[in-house]
């Protein structure tokens, strides 16, 4: 019986589709509230089943585990939110970007609600290392700092420029000083406010990490739990920031617009 | 008291960030009923966490059916994790719902599904947390009506002081009358020792606490029940029976889960029942008839299964799958249907012969992974005993077959400790895994490139209620020991690895099995020594079951090796699947005597008593080879 059927795995190898000849659609996604506990993996999953679910014609790669073509962006941290997530999706046909945001937003959790799509060049790198600039959004209520002592503490871990810690049983070794891209911080009501930014570099600078260390500087207590959200994503090439929609430009990048 | 039905996420919510996968306590998921409006509102619990609860079909069947009542509410709760528990109970976090986040105790009903014997303690532990009171005698009026049903209802006396009701046989239609019954009687402001006794005339619901156990010569020293005098129980509460499989919705999981299951695919029970009458399977006995979805529903349903939940795998699942009469039309019908779209339909076991082979070659597609059979026993003799209908020349050829078409991985299930075994038999496992290596070896070749290489897996016979063994003692651990070394010994060949159950958690999963209502007390000692999730084997302690055994005046192997008259009143007696004892005795001693049974969906009736006792019959669609 299974002798009469072709299997997809016996195309030749020249008439499989290339990869970077498919439609590479970029969708922009949120994660937030309760989702924001969804680990990197449960996510992929997740991501996948929608997409599914969409009935989008996606493209299925030609290994072993038939896997749709789908990239994702760097993982979050556990517990933290975004508002500016993004996947690239391999098509098989080149569906309308709208209609394929309806379809996407109709078959997704809200708390992970598709926002924007639109294609992009099929040749642009891997998008986990091609948005390798990230800002962040800290609120530490009920902290026992302020902005200006935070600040200071953040500048004596930039100064000491390696940071270690400890996730589960494995000691993390972070670049701080190439890793932290910028910093500020700003008095609310009840705490503190901070803005992150950081870039790719080896280990990555979790937000909270990075204020735990701050707060041990100053000797105090770390903020129980913090709110940490992702709020931007860029491409960063010779110290000019491409959006994740572009424009592309294939030489000299793109300045933020 | 009750406790107050409302939304306590805020109070879970500061404990995410401090456990281990907090995706478990996230409900939201796709697929969730989240009008859980009521009024009536029961709790659908698998004591285990989520990743292992959430798979189970049983709970997905009633929950689908309770929702989609008028007025019924359903809800699911696993059990949190020991980080997650321990951070509740120095909050004073109740044990809350998924969908509503309410806390258990606000619920009207609550059922247990009792999958396995081993999840005795975490009952207990669920209950603890819920703030429920352990057994039925010490609930207050209002409290909820403790249910439970499932696999290991077919002994549940070890636990019958905890539950108010058990719901017998299939579950779909029960749980609805249970669940009306409930409601009503509330409605009526009736007390609840008399919601009880109503509970008892809804058919296949055994309600423990309007039974007497009593001990005498006739019976085991654990016993007997009859009906309390002055009610009018049933002396045998008989299980329920679906005989429209059909009829019922081929689709139960409808929920898509966020994190990674243990089963995480789309599961379709294309059959319910089998009759192969292997002696030693309780499912084989406690789920009769057979009862075959129509090909064109399983493959409908399957697909429109799969795009309405984005699972790309989907399992065939049953007892017995490639049994089913349409298999190959099935199968066939799948793989048109899904082609190019990265879905991999899987079944959970092969028939150990050519047939089973094609199947899985259909289902694998060009992907050889590897494959599983399970002949059960290592000799000819011993599978006559066990009526496993296999022969020596099945596997030969199956494994030969398998070879051929492109496995090079073979992966066999056997069973230590079955009645009669001998040393020969043990060595016979050894003996078959050597001639399945050689037949790889005889197609594929002898190289170290060849990869040719097969596993073995012996379990520990634990002898269940309702099946002809029954009345068997468990096999001593230390003699379990030594059987496994022996095996050990006899394996030379390094392309056969060996792996075996541990003789310590199968003698506490036998104690459990065998034990009749007064056995309670040690589950719950375990319990307070600390004993939950023993279906883990990171967590499992034998030396806490040791101890609690020996608080309780009992001793674990003295208790589950102990063999019992054929002719005894057996602590579960009151309670049915339809197969008649006398049946069961017959297979027994045909077992001693080493005659093979048929399987009824292929030749005739071999009188286990179901059709007849519960108005039922065999529903096959086609024609069984």
């Amino acid at each position: 019986m299974s002798g009469s059927r072709p299997q997809p795995t016996d195309a030749r190898p020249q008439d499989l589709p290339v990869k970077a000849e498919l439609p590479r659609l970029r969708v922009e996604y949120v994660k937030d509230s309760r989702l924001a506990f969804l680990g990197h993996l449960d996510l992929i999953a997740t991501v996948e089943r929608c997409i599914r679910r969409a009935r989008l014609p996606f493209s299925v790669g030609n290994g072993f585990a038939r896997r749709v073509r789908i990239q994702f962006t760097s993982a979050l941290p556990v517990g933290a939110s975004s508002t500016c997530e993004y996947f690239d999706l391999r098509l098989t046909e080149r569906l309308d970007a709208d209609e394929a945001l309806a379809l996407l937003r109709a078959a997704t959790p809200s708390a992970l609600e598709p926002v924007r799509a639109a294609y992009v060049p099929g040749r642009l790198p891997a998008l986990e290392a091609w948005l390798n600039r990230s800002s962040w959004e800290v609120a530490a209520p009920g902290c026992a700092f302020d902005a200006a002592q935070i600040a200071r503490a953040v500048e004596a871990v930039r100064e000491r420029g390696e940071l270690t810690y400890l996730r589960g049983q494995k000691e993390k070794r972070v670049d701080v000083a190439a890793t932290l891209a910028g910093f500020e911080a700003r008095d609310v009501d009840g705490g503190v406010e901070l803005s992150v930014e950081t870039r790719l570099a080896g280990c990555a600078l979790r937000p909270q990490v990075l204020l735990d260390a701050a707060t041990d500087v100053l000797g105090l207590p770390r903020v129980a739990a913090p709110r940490v959200r992702r709020v931007g994503q860029a491409h960063e090439e010779s110290g000019r920031l491409v959006e994740p929609f572009g424009p592309f430009c294939e030489k000299d990048g793109t300045p933020l617009s | 008291m009750r406790a107050r039905r409302e939304n306590l996420f805020h109070l879970l919510e500061p404990l995410l960030p401090h456990v281990e996968h907090p995706a478990r306590y996230l409900d939201h998921e796709w697929g969730a009923v989240s009008d859980q409006d009521g009024p009536f509102h029961l709790c659908m619990v698998y004591a285990d966490v989520y990743e292992v609860g959430q798979p189970n079909l049983g709970v997905a069947i009633l929950y689908n059916q309770v929702n989609a009542q008028e007025g019924m509410s359903c809800e699911r709760c696993y059990l949190p994790w020991k980080d997650m528990a321990g951070l509740m109970r120095e909050h004073g976090v109740p044990l809350l719902s998924l969908e509503g986040a309410a806390p258990l105790a606000s619920f009207d009903a609550i059922g247990f599904t009792l999958a396995h014997e081993l999840i005795a303690t975490n009952v207990l532990e669920t209950l603890d947390l819920a703030g429920i009171a352990l057994t039925s005698a010490e609930r207050d009026e209002d409290d909820p009506i403790v249910l439970a049903g499932g696999p290991s209802a077919w002994n549940c006396e070890p636990l019958a002081a905890v539950f108010d009701a058990v719901l017998l046989g299939d579950g779909e239609e029960s749980i609805v009358e249970v669940c009306s019954c409930i409601r009503d009687a509330r409605a009526e402001g009736v007390a609840r020792a008399e919601l009880l006794r109503r509970l008892a005339t809804v058919p296949g619901t055994y309600v423990p606490s309007l039974y007497d156990v009593r001990v005498d010569e006739a019976s085991t020293r654990w016993g007997y029940a009859v009906p309390r005098a002055g009610e009018a129980a049933p002396e045998v509460v008989r299980k329920r029976c679906v005989n429209d499989f059909a009829a019922t919705d081929a689709v139960a999981q409808r929920i898509v889960p966020y994190m990674g299951i243990v089963q995480d695919r789309l599961s379709l029970e294309v059959l319910r029942g089998c009759a192969r009458g292997c002696r030693f399977c309780q499912a084989g006995m406690t789920y009769r008839p057979v009862r075959e979805r129509p090909a064109a529903q399983v493959v409908s349903c399957g697909v429109e299964g799969l795009l309405s939940s984005g699972h790309n795998e989907v399992s065939l699942t049953s007892l017995s799958t490639t049994d089913h009469s349409q298999c190959e039309e099935i199968l066939r019908g799948m793989n048109a249907e899904l082609e190019g779209k990265g879905i991999r339909v899987s079944i959970p076991s092969q028939r150990l012969d050519s047939f089973g082979v094609d199947m899985a070659a259909a289902v694998a597609g060009g992907k050889r992974g590897g494959l599983t059979f399970a002949p059960e026993a290592g000799s000819q003799r011993l599978r006559d005993v066990i009526n496993k209908n296999v022969t020596e020349e099945d596997l030969e050829s199956a494994a030969r077959n398998a070879f051929e078409a492109g496995w090079r991985r073979m992966k066999l299930y056997f069973m230590m400790g079955l009645p009669t075994e001998t040393d020969e038999d043990v060595v016979g496992i050894a003996r078959m895994a050597e001639r399945v290596l050689e037949i790889g070896r005889e197609v594929v070749g002898r190289g170290a490139k060849s990869g040719v290489s097969v596993s073995i897996s012996v379990a520990v016979l634990v002898p269940k209620a309702f099946t002809p063994f029954q009345w068997c003692g468990q096999l001593d651990p230390d003699e379990v020991r030594r059987r496994q070394q022996l095996l050990l010994h006899e394996i030379r060949d390094r392309a056969i690895r060996v792996s075996y159950h541990d003789a310590d958690v199968s003698l506490v999963e036998g104690a459990l099995s065998k034990m009749g209502r007064s056995g309670f007390a040690l589950v719950r000692r375990a319990w307070e020594l600390g004993c939950s999730f023993d279906a883990w084997t990171s967590e499992f302690s034998f030396e806490l079951w040791e101890r609690a055994a020996a608080e309780c005046g009992l001793d674990l192997a003295d208790v589950a090796c102990e063999e019992f008259p054929l002719s005894a009143r057996l602590p579960w007696d009151h309670t049915s699947p339809g197969v008649s004892k006398g049946f069961l005795q017959r297979e027994w001693l045909r077992a001693v005597e080493g005659v093979t049974t048929p399987d009824c969906t292929r030749t005739s009736c071999t009188g286990c008593g179901v059709c007849p006792a519960l108005g039922v019959h065999n529903v096959i669609q086609g024609v069984r080879s």
